[in-house]
C-alpha cells in the first residue's frame, strides 16, 4: 500500500490532504474513510470526525495512529477495490478519486524531527576503507527537500554534483533507546531519498569531519512522493532501488546489501529518542554485473536523475543552473 | 528589547521581559498589545494583535519592523498601564529558548585561535566550518540538562547565538547584519567521547544532539540594543568557577563572514548560528591535569556580555 500528500488544484499550501494508490488512481483517504464507515461499518453519526482525525493534513499525523489506522487504511482499500472506483463517491457525493495528474504532489514527510542518512553504508565504498564501527549518520534539513519533477538547482558555489540513491525507512512509533529486537515495531514504511552533494564542498569540509553546506543547499535532497506503508523485515529486506542518469543505470542494490542493519540503525538512533515521520536514509551502490561501478554518481546540468523501487515508487529531477538556465 | 517565549498557564506566550522593573516581570506582548488596541479604539483587539504579532516567535520575527513596533507600543502601554494582567512575574512563569525551535542551527566549530590551539588541532580551518545540532536538542534557561548514560565526557562550550531575522540567501558580509534579528547567550553541550567515536566512521552529529544539548537565552536582545556583537566578552562558570573567560573579537571568521557564508545554504527567520567557543572548554583546558566533565548536580552560567546569564544544571537522566 502506497500513500502519498498532496494538494488539489486551488488549494491553500496548507490544505495537504492524504492519499492511497489503487489501481494507478489516488483516492482522497479523509473522504475515503468516511464513505467506508458510512456504509461498511454503518457509524454515520460521526463517520466524518472519525476520517478527519484518521487521515489529517499530514501523513505525520496519520502515523502517530498507529496500528489502528494502518488497519483501517487496508480496509478503506479493501472496501475501494471491492466498490470498484468509476462511480465511487463520499456520502454527501464528494470526489474521492483522481487521477496522479490532478495531485500537486509534495514531499510526504514535511517536517521531521529527524531526517539523516546513514553515512558510508554500502559494501562498495567500505571496502575501500576501514571497516565502520558503528552507523554514523549526518542531517538533511527539511528545507532542502524537493519531489518528484522538482529541479535540482546547481549550486552557484560548486563545481562538482553527484548524486546517491537511497532506502529511507520511516518511522510509525515513538520511542527511545530501542533494542534492536524491537526495530521493527517502530517503522511503518519506506520511501526513497536522491541525496546530493556538492562533492568538492563536502570533501573540504570533511577535513575536519563536518558535512553541512556540501549536503545542505536548496533541493538537495529528493524524496519521493509515495510512502509504502509495511514493516516486514523480509519484504524489506528485498527493496531493490536503482538510480538512473539520462536513462542509464548507474547504481543498483537492495536494502539487504546494506553494511548496517535496519535493527542496528534503529537501535543506535533511538539513543537520541524517534517519532513517527522521522527517516533514516541508506544508502548502496553494489556495482552492477558488468558494468563499471559509479558511487556517486556525477551530475552535469541538463541531465535528469531518476531514483526508483518497483515497490516505493520514483522520483525524477532535471540538473538545471542556478537562475533557472539550463547550460 | 529583551523578548522572551515563555509558559504560562500551559500556553506557550511571547514576551519582553522589561528593564525598568528589575527585569523580573515580563509582558505578554499579545495580551498588551490587545489592551494598547482596546486603549486607543480598535474593535476585534484579539484578532489583531494575533496577525500582527505571529503565534511564536520565528512567526514574529517573520513580521519583522511592524511587529517590533507593535511590540514597543505593547510594552509602553503596559508600564504606563500599571500591568492592568498584561505583566507577570518572571518566576510565575517557566521561561523556554527565545527560540525554542529554530528551523535550522548551525553552530560553528574551530572558530577562535585559542581553541584551536588547546585541541591540538593542527591549523586553522581555510572556511567557516560549522555543524547542524538537532532542533530538538534546544532548551531554554529554565530547563536542566541531561547527563545521557551513554556520554562518559560531558563538555560546555559558551558562545554566542545570532538569530536570523529576514530571509538571507546569498549575502555579503558587507550587509550581512542588516539580516540579524538579535542574539542570545548559547551553549553548546558536547559529549567527547560520542563525537570521537562519531568521527572515526565517518561524521559527528549524535554528541553534539542529545536532547537538551542546546542551552539558548534567557532571552533574545534585538540586534538595535547591541551595537558592536564582535566584541562583547564571552565567559562560562561551573558551580561558580570561572572555566572560560575571552572576547567574541578573538573569533577566526567574524560573525559577518560566518552569515555571508551560511547564506549560501539559504537562512530563514528564526534559524540560528553560534560563533563557536573560545579555549577553556574540559577536553583542552590547562592547567587540568583530569579534564574536569560536567557530572550531575553540576551547575552552568554561560554568559554573553549584556545578552544575560544562561543557568543550567545538570542532571542525571
Amino acid at each position: 500500500m502506497r500513500i502519498y500528500l498532496g494538494l488539489l488544484e486551488s488549494a491553500l499550501p496548507h490544505q495537504s490532504r492524504i492519499f492511497g494508490e489503487l489501481d494507478g488512481q489516488l483516492l482522497d483517504l479523509q473522504i475515503a474513510c468516511a464513505a467506508y464507515l458510512t456504509q461498511a461499518e454503518s457509524n454515520p453519526a460521526n463517520a466524518a470526525e472519525l476520517a478527519s482525525y484518521y487521515f489529517p493534513d499530514t501523513i505525520t499525523g496519520f502515523l502517530e495512529w498507529g496500528e489502528p489506522a494502518r488497519q483501517l487504511l487496508d480496509r478503506i482499500i479493501s472496501f475501494a477495490s471491492k466498490a470498484g472506483l468509476s462511480g465511487l463517491r463520499g456520502h454527501g457525493g464528494e470526489k474521492i478519486v483522481y487521477q496522479m495528474s490532478d495531485v500537486r504532489l509534495l514531499p510526504p514527510l514535511q517536517n521531521p524531527e529527524k531526517s539523516f542518512v546513514i553515512g558510508f553504508s554500502d559494501r562498495a565504498r567500505t571496502e575501500a576503507l576501514p571497516p565502520a564501527e558503528i552507523p554514523t549518520g549526518y542531517y538533511k534539513l527539511p528545507q532542502t527537500f524537493v519531489t518528484n519533477g522538482a529541479p535540482v538547482v546547481w549550486p552557484k558555489f560548486s563545481e562538482q554534483l553527484d548524486a546517491d540513491g537511497c532506502i529511507a525507512i520511516v518511522i510509525g512509533k515513538a520511542g527511545k533507546r530501542i533494542p534492536p529486537e524491537k526495530a521493527w515495531e517502530h517503522i511503518a514504511g519506506a520511501t526513497l531519498i536522491v541525496d546530493i552533494t556538492a562533492r568538492d564542498i563536502n570533501q573540504r569540509e570533511g577535513l575536519t569531519t563536518n558535512n553541512l553546506l556540501g549536503k545542505n543547499f536548496p533541493s538537495s535532497t529528493g524524496v519521493c512522493p509515495a510512502v509504502l506503508i509495511g514493516n516486514d523485515p523480509k519484504t524489506f529486506a528485498g527493496l531493490e532501488v536503482e538510480l538512473s542518469l539520462d536513462g542509464r543505470i548507474k547504481q543498483k542494490f537492495a536494502l539487504r546489501d546494506c553494511v548496517f542493519s535496519v535493527e542496528q540503525i534503529i537501535a543506535r538512533w533511538s539513543i537520541l529518542g524517534i517519532k513517527p515521520g522521522d527517516w533514516f536514509a541508506i544508502g548502496a551502490s553494489m556495482a552492477l554485473q558488468g558494468e563499471r561501478l559509479q558511487n556517486p554518481v556525477p551530475l552535469k546540468i541538463g541531465s535528469t536523475i531518476r531514483c526508483a523501487s518497483p515497490a516505493i515508487g520514483e522520483v525524477s529531477h532535471p540538473v538545471i543552473a542556478a537562475g533557472g538556465i539550463r547550460r | 528589547m529583551k523578548l522572551v517565549t515563555f509558559i504560562d498557564d500551559d500556553q506557550e506566550r511571547i514576551g519582553a521581559i522589561i528593564d525598568t522593573l528589575g527585569l523580573n516581570q515580563i509582558v505578554d506582548l499579545h495580551k498588551a498589545y490587545a489592551s494598547y488596541l482596546h486603549a486607543v479604539g480598535n474593535a476585534a483587539t484579539d484578532q489583531l494583535a494575533a496577525a500582527t504579532l505571529g503565534s511564536d516567535m520565528i512567526e514574529f520575527l517573520k513580521r519583522g519592523d511592524q511587529a517590533l513596533a507593535a511590540a514597543r507600543a505593547a510594552i509602553k502601554h503596559a508600564a504606563t498601564d500599571g500591568g492592568n494582567g498584561n505583566i507577570v512575574e518572571r518566576q510565575r512563569v517557566r521561561l523556554m529558548a527565545p527560540v525554542p525551535r529554530p528551523g535550522a542551527l548551525v553552530s560553528a566549530g574551530k572558530n577562535f585561535s585559542d581553541h584551536v590551539a588547546e585541541m591540538s588541532s593542527k591549523k586553522g580551518p581555510v572556511a567557516p566550518v560549522a555543524f547542524l545540532k538537532l532542533p530538538g536538542s534546544v532548551i531554554g534557561p529554565d530547563d536542566d540538562i541531561a547527563h545521557p548514560p551513554e556520554v562518559k565526557n560531558l563538555d560546555y562550550e559558551v558562545e554566542l547565538a545570532v538569530i536570523i531575522g529576514k530571509p538571507c540567501v546569498d549575502v555579503s558580509a558587507g550587509e550581512a547584519f542588516d539580516y540579524v534579528a538579535g542574539y542570545a547567550s548559547f551553549n553548546d553541550i558536547s559529549a567527547r567521547d560520542i563525537i570521537r567515536g562519531e568521527n572515526k566512521s565517518g561524521i559527528h552529529l549524535m554528541g553534539k544532539s542529545f536532547p537538551g544539548f542546546a542551552p539558548m537565552g534567557p532571552y533574545l536582545v534585538t540586534a538595535d540594543e547591541v551595537p558592536d556583537p564582535q566584541n562583547l566578552k564571552l565567559w562560562l562558570r561551573v558551580n561558580g568557577e570561572a572555566r572560560q573567560d575571552s572576547n567574541l573579537g578573538y573569533m577566526i571568521f567574524k560573525i559577518r563572514d560566518m552569515i555571508a557564508y551560511w547564506s549560501q545554504m539559504g537562512l530563514n527567520p528564526g534559524d540560528v548560528l553560534t560563533t563557536g567557543t573560545p579555549r577553556g572548554v574540559a577536553a583542552g583546558r590547562k592547567p587540568d591535569q583530569v579534564p574536569w566533565w560536567l557530572k550531575p548536580g553540576d551547575l552552568v552560567e554561560a554568559e554573553v556580555e549584556g545578552l544575560g546569564c544562561l543557568r543550567n544544571r545538570i542532571i542525571a537522566e
